[in-house]
């Protein structure tokens, strides 16, 4: 089979989003495994839109489906055993899941890029970084080697890596944690992506490096205004970085709302678990933890009725019979629970009063006016709340 | 706390460094001068009952220090006083007696366990070894740990591929306690399990020290975890602890200028706090210990370094009652240079 040339391909990322539609919708998206012990429910009708600028925040414990939903996103579930049950992927108008292989494969990394979590295990060990940076924009874009490999430099010098026309000549094992994760962030944006997927891109770094890539992802979002999907379990990430959130449990989103709702107005007990859950950066007494009682269901034998019930501190009966439908706000913001709009079960909601995490307050002012922090306070995200 | 200052250490670590060979192989140690200086000239102590949270970046030579107090690897230099006596010279017969009272709960619950051992072999061997009462005694105690640790003892007979993440790390928490210890070090006993599970945890520790008086070295990376869990804390930088103070003026007044950035990276699960407050971003990374800077090791990436901290190294000094800093920068009025007597 002749293979098609990179020309012969429009790039959908400059085709114009049609009306009424947005950049990304994931409509009651469901796909499950079948293996041998029986259906695992990965994917369990998952929602979403997102525009271009955005940052949505996916968050959940592990096995919650949050970064599965996003490998079938970009096609990269194995099928079978995956097998797409219900619903739809739409890229500016354009359904993903009717896409041929190749067509897909223009789409991979080239409108639609992903970080993965762990940058040792994503690069090839084998190969240069500056060709592995490269290699996309000799795919999608026909550059020739040089020309890919003077880019790549670029790019390179773009993530924040020093002398980078000697690192691109370097194999990944001469780079560390950090460095790793900005070849590989290199990487993803080399054919500058409608839609950056990353999962997990800190989780494996320190708290110090993990602040470094955090800016590099929103300055670059707002020079290039792509769409990011974050990944994460840390919450705290998400309060950094997102604008909406959708929270994941059991394979579902079991909420999903702006930044701000997901933190001070939620209305799902899950959601209300996780913030209990965090150590408070309180400055006062230290409250005890309350932690979600349990652990996670099994997908392949999914309760029934609500799958949180059992974990639920205020499950009631209709909870362990019926499952919840999306209750939504004038304002899109979701919640799976029967409960989410009574007002009287909402009290129960933990206290976030905008008072919380007041830490290291005793900060001098030469840190402040230092070099070393020339991007904190610029990095305002482009685009808003849809 | 309060009585702390008058009580005797339970653990005093003076002057604790520990070198590695910087090339692997047999004869390396021999021939090759370069070493890896993971712990360096690293002091201090811990009171019965407390919980001393160490927290610091990976390869900051933390797990290393927890390692070289219980003697899993053997120290370079510097003693470890433990109940008054010196660990780094004990026979393996002293060593032996001496585990009786200090125990380790590891990172990776997974890793840590037998799977070929049932949870009751496993609970029940510290036990066995020490040769702590009759067989059936032993049972007892282990379905009492279980109890405890909240786990099923119907489960004693289980396997450990038959549990989660979460209540692995509760049965090396119940091996931990069998006999009763007076210290456990606790080097990331919870940063391989979901928030909702860590929760759990952390607050099973809490409920045991409180019932058995037990000491907590509680090694971490997670600031706001071992906030929450420390009464004072120690935080390290390649190789060397740069701050220790209560942990409450260590997170509302931290003099080092490496505490404050790292409180600063933190993100914090709050979407106002996090568009409003300051931040000090490090640049580049950690240089390595094979080589470390001269001067203070942290000058390389400090926004605040002058010239003196290339040049000269910085001693631990008491800047206020019982908070010590190394920085020429941030400790101004340094009131006396430490012996470590807090």
């Amino acid at each position: 089979m002749a293979k098609k040339k990179h020309t012969d391909y429009v790039d959908l990322k400059d085709q114009p989003i049609p009306e009424g539609q947005h950049l990304l919708e994931v409509d009651n998206l469901k796909m499950f495994f079948h293996t041998e012990d029986g259906v695992v429910k990965a994917v369990n009708g998952v929602s979403y839109t997102l525009d271009r600028g955005e940052t949505l925040g996916v968050v959940g414990e592990s096995g919650s489906g949050k970064s599965v939903t996003h490998m079938t996103i970009m096609g990269l579930i194995d099928m079978p055993p995956g097998k797409i049950e219900e619903g739809d992927i739409r890229y500016r108008g354009k359904s993903l899941l009717e896409m041929t292989e190749q067509e897909m494969q223009h789409v991979r990394g080239n409108d639609i890029a992903m970080i993965f979590q762990d940058p040792m295990t994503s690069l090839n060990p084998v190969y240069k970084v500056g060709r592995q940076v490269g290699e996309g924009l000799r795919l999608h874009r026909g550059y020739s080697k040089q020309e890919a490999l003077e880019r790549a430099t670029e790019l390179l010098r773009l993530v924040g890596i020093p002398s980078p026309e000697k690192r691109v000549n370097e194999y990944p094992h001469q780079f560390s944690g950090g460095m790793r994760q900005r070849v590989m962030i290199a990487m993803a944006l080399a054919c500058d992506p409608d839609i950056l997927i990353a999962d997990e891109p800190t989780t494996a770094l320190d708290v110090t490096i993990q602040a470094q890539i955090i800016e590099l992802m929103k300055e670059m979002q707002q020079k290039n205004g792509n769409a990011i999907i974050m990944i994460t379990h840390d919450l705290g990430v998400v309060a950094d970085m997102a604008d909406k959130i959708m929270v994941m449990y059991a394979g579902r989103p079991v909420e999903f709302g702006t930044a701000d709702e997901i933190f001070y107005e939620s209305r799902h007990p899950y959601t209300w678990g996780l913030i209990r859950s965090i150590p408070e950066q309180a400055i006062d007494e230290k409250k005890p933890l309350t932690p979600i009682h349990g652990n996670p269901p099994s997908l392949v034998n999914l309760p029934k009725g609500c799958p949180f019930a059992p974990r639920c501190p205020y499950a009631v009966d209709i909870c362990h019979e019926q499952e919840p439908e999306h209750i939504t706000t004038e304002t899109g913001h979701y919640s799976a629970c029967h409960f989410a709009d009574d007002p009287e079960f909402l009290k129960f909601a933990p206290d976030t009063s905008r008072s919380r995490g007041k830490i290291a307050t005793g900060m001098p002012d030469t840190l402040e006016t230092s070099e070393a922090a020339p991007k904190a306070d610029g990095a305002k995200k482009t685009g808003g709340e849809a | 706390m309060a009585e702390q200052n008058v009580r005797e250490p339970l653990l005093k670590v003076e002057h604790l460094s520990k070198e590695f060979p910087a090339e692997a192989g047999m004869l390396a140690g021999r021939f090759s001068k370069r070493v890896v200086s993971a712990v360096k000239d690293v002091s201090f102590e811990i009171y019965p009952g407390e919980t001393f949270g160490l927290v610091g970046e990976s390869g900051c030579g933390k797990s290393t220090t927890g390692r070289s107090i219980m003697r899993l690897t053997k120290p370079t230099e510097g003693s470890v006083f433990f109940n008054g006596q010196d660990v780094a010279k004990m026979s393996n017969k002293e060593l032996k007696d001496m585990r009786r009272n200090m125990q380790f709960i590891f990172q990776d619950p997974q890793a840590s366990l037998n799977p070929r051992m049932t949870i009751g072999e496993i609970v029940s061997e510290p036990m066995t070894i020490h040769n702590v009462g009759t067989k059936e005694e032993r049972i007892d105690r282990v379905r009492e740990l279980l109890d405890v640790v909240g786990l099923n003892p119907e489960h004693i007979n289980r396997y450990p591929h038959e549990f989660s993440g979460g209540q692995r790390q509760r049965i090396g928490i119940a091996r931990a306690f069998a006999l009763r210890p007076k210290l456990i070090i606790c080097d990331e006993p919870v940063s391989a399990l979901d928030v909702s599970i860590q929760a759990q945890v952390l607050n099973l520790l809490k409920d045991l020290q409180d019932k058995f008086g037990t000491a907590y070295l509680f090694i971490a990376h997670d600031l706001s975890v071992v906030q929450h869990i420390s009464d004072r804390v120690a935080v390290m930088y390649l190789g060397k602890i740069v701050e220790i103070s209560d942990w409450k003026t260590l997170y509302t007044e931290p003099h080092h200028p490496y505490t404050q950035s790292l409180l600063s990276a933190v993100p914090v699960p709050d979407p106002d706090v996090q568009k409003t407050r300051k931040r000090i971003i490090l640049p580049g990374d950690p240089p390595s210990p094979i080589d470390p800077p001269a001067g203070c090791r942290f000058h390389t990436r400090c926004p605040i370094a002058k010239e003196i901290c290339g040049n000269e190294e910085p001693k631990l000094c008491e800047v206020r009652p019982g908070h010590f800093c190394a920085c020429h920068c941030a400790a101004v009025n340094p009131i006396k240079e430490t012996s470590i007597e807090l």
